[in-house]
């Protein structure tokens, strides 16, 4: 059953979700002044897993519980590479760890001068030729007209395939019109956008999770009202009729929550399209054209063909990229999505075809994908 | 209210009783039937709503709030007297195609209309051309 232990004949594996640890220490090199002071100071203090004040503030305010599994961090190319080719994973999209909680710093040009030296450290420091790591560049939802500079900057840089759009605690959330110089930028240089949000306790909807005592309601809860806040939000202001080629993937919340939030939207929409009017089609329509769902972490009901059901509700088979979310707590096995019962080509769509598509990458393990150059 | 059946089809009544923006709701068999007239075009819509059933030509006429690239992105009011609300649920429907503004997937069911000697008939058969008066 383990199609991944045969690595030369095998399909490839694209993980449109892996995360790279992004110290204060190890950007500060790239900050421009006086932030590169900062970061030093960050990286001489003491430091706990994502939970840095300044950095990454998760402010859980949770005492610890013994037990459980140590986290996993990945700080090099050659760590990641290794790692991924351990789990049979040929391609990743890079995200950060730390600064997924990007969007919740407050300092504007802290936030400007730290997207900056992100961007210039991913791309230095993880873009390698032949690597098959692809990067997605860091918006920075504080500086809207700054960052669609920097995603202009970047569009034609080899390996970038994305801009990630940090969800955790973004106030107000995408979709706002603020953020339309992101979005114009993104769609201008053909660079899909990425959602990925992180377990947060902030004042920002719908992240005030202050009230659960534990995190486990926290973690059922924070990824999956993130993207389904942040959807509702874009699609509330027009975002994909507005950004006709806009390509957008929403990460770590299951796949399950997308037939729910469409069918959801599509009853209100009937009720108040003129409250709406550049929706000029369904919500879902728009979704199954415009939008990707990531697998990660992937529901497991009790039968598995529940969850491919949930799939095709949203035109998933197209429309589901495969992710690990690798090195994290929770994160997917490729093996995991073996149990779902999908033909031969469904499951080349969401484990590669999909993803391959989507980023324009160059399948080297797989199948050289028309008008592509790498 | 009841209407006699002629051998050219269901009369309505005379068009004077159906001055421009204006519409009445008669009974054909078992149907209730809106009639209305747009600017001098009669159109027939079936009395029922294909969401919940509801009694659609109940409903206010007004316009259709348009936002594209064509209306450079601003909020515009367009097609003024064209458009049906359902009083149910609220979803609009274009009077002159029966169609839905959202979701497209729903059609009223329309009637051809026809005005002879002054008097507006209801052809509860075929087509779907509006007459002109």
């Amino acid at each position: 059953m383990v199609a991944s232990e045969k690595k030369s004949s095998r399909e490839p594996i694209v993980d449109c979700d892996v995360h790279v640890t992004d110290t204060p220490q190890a950007i500060a090199p790239y900050c421009e002044m006086p932030w590169r002071k900062s970061l030093e100071i960050l990286g001489k203090a003491p430091q706990r897993y994502l939970d840095i004040p300044g950095w990454s503030p998760s402010m859980r305010a949770l005492a610890p519980i013994p037990g459980g599994q140590p986290p996993r961090s990945v700080h090099n190319v050659k760590e990641m590479r290794e790692e991924l080719d351990m789990i049979g994973v040929d391609h990743g999209i890079l995200l950060p760890d730390h600064l997924l909680f990007f969007a919740t710093l407050p300092n504007t040009e802290y936030a400007t001068a730290l997207s900056h030296a992100y961007n210039r450290w991913l791309v230095a420091e993880w873009l390698q030729p032949g690597n098959k790591l692809w990067a997605a560049i860091m918006a920075c939802p504080q500086n809207p007209q700054d960052s669609a500079k920097e995603i202009e900057r970047y569009a034609n840089t080899p390996g970038v395939k994305a801009v990630y759009l940090p969800t955790a605690g973004v106030n107000p959330l995408w979709g706002h019109r603020n953020y339309d110089p992101i979005l114009a930028a993104a769609e201008a240089a053909d660079l899909p956008v990425i959602l990925h949000s992180v377990t947060v306790i902030s004042s920002a909807f719908p992240c005030q999770l202050d009230q659960f005592e534990n995190q486990f309601g926290r973690a059922v809860l924070g990824h999956a009202f993130a993207m389904m806040a942040n959807l509702t939000s874009m699609m509330h202001t027009g975002v994909p009729a507005r950004y006709p080629k806009l390509k957008i993937v929403f990460t770590e919340a299951g796949v399950s929550w997308a037939p729910f939030l469409m069918w959801r939207m599509d009853k209100y929409h009937q009720e108040w399209r003129r409250t709406v009017p550049f929706l000029e089609e369904r919500p879902s329509d728009y979704m199954k054209r415009q939008m990707w769902f990531a697998t990660q972490p992937i529901e497991e009901p009790d039968l598995p063909e529940h969850l491919v059901e949930a799939i095709n509700h949203f035109d998933g088979m197209d429309r589901t990229l495969f992710a690990s979310d690798w090195p994290h707590h929770d994160f997917d096995h490729p093996r995991a999505l073996l149990k779902l019962p999908l033909t031969p080509e469904q499951r080349q769509k969401i484990m590669w075809k999909n993803a391959a598509e989507l980023f324009k990458l160059p399948m080297t393990a797989g199948k050289l994908l028309e008008g592509h150059s790498a | 209210m009841s209407e006699q059946k002629s051998s050219d089809g269901f009369l309505v009544g005379p068009v004077s009783d159906l001055p421009p923006g204006t519409h009445k709701i008669v009974r054909l068999r078992n149907m209730e039937i809106g009639v209305y007239n747009v600017d001098g075009a009669y159109y027939a819509l079936h009395n029922m709503c294909p969401h919940q059933y509801g009694p659609l030509c109940k409903g206010p006429v007004g316009g259709e709030m348009r936002c594209n690239q064509k209306t450079g992105w601003r909020f515009d009011w367009a097609r003024d007297g064209e458009i049906l609300t359902c009083p149910w649920h609220g979803l609009e429907f274009d009077l002159t195609t029966g169609k839905c503004l959202a979701p497209k997937k729903y059609q009223v069911r329309q009637f051809p209309v026809s005005v002879v000697n002054g008097e507006i008939r209801i052809h509860a058969d075929s087509g779907r051309a509006p007459a002109t008066a």
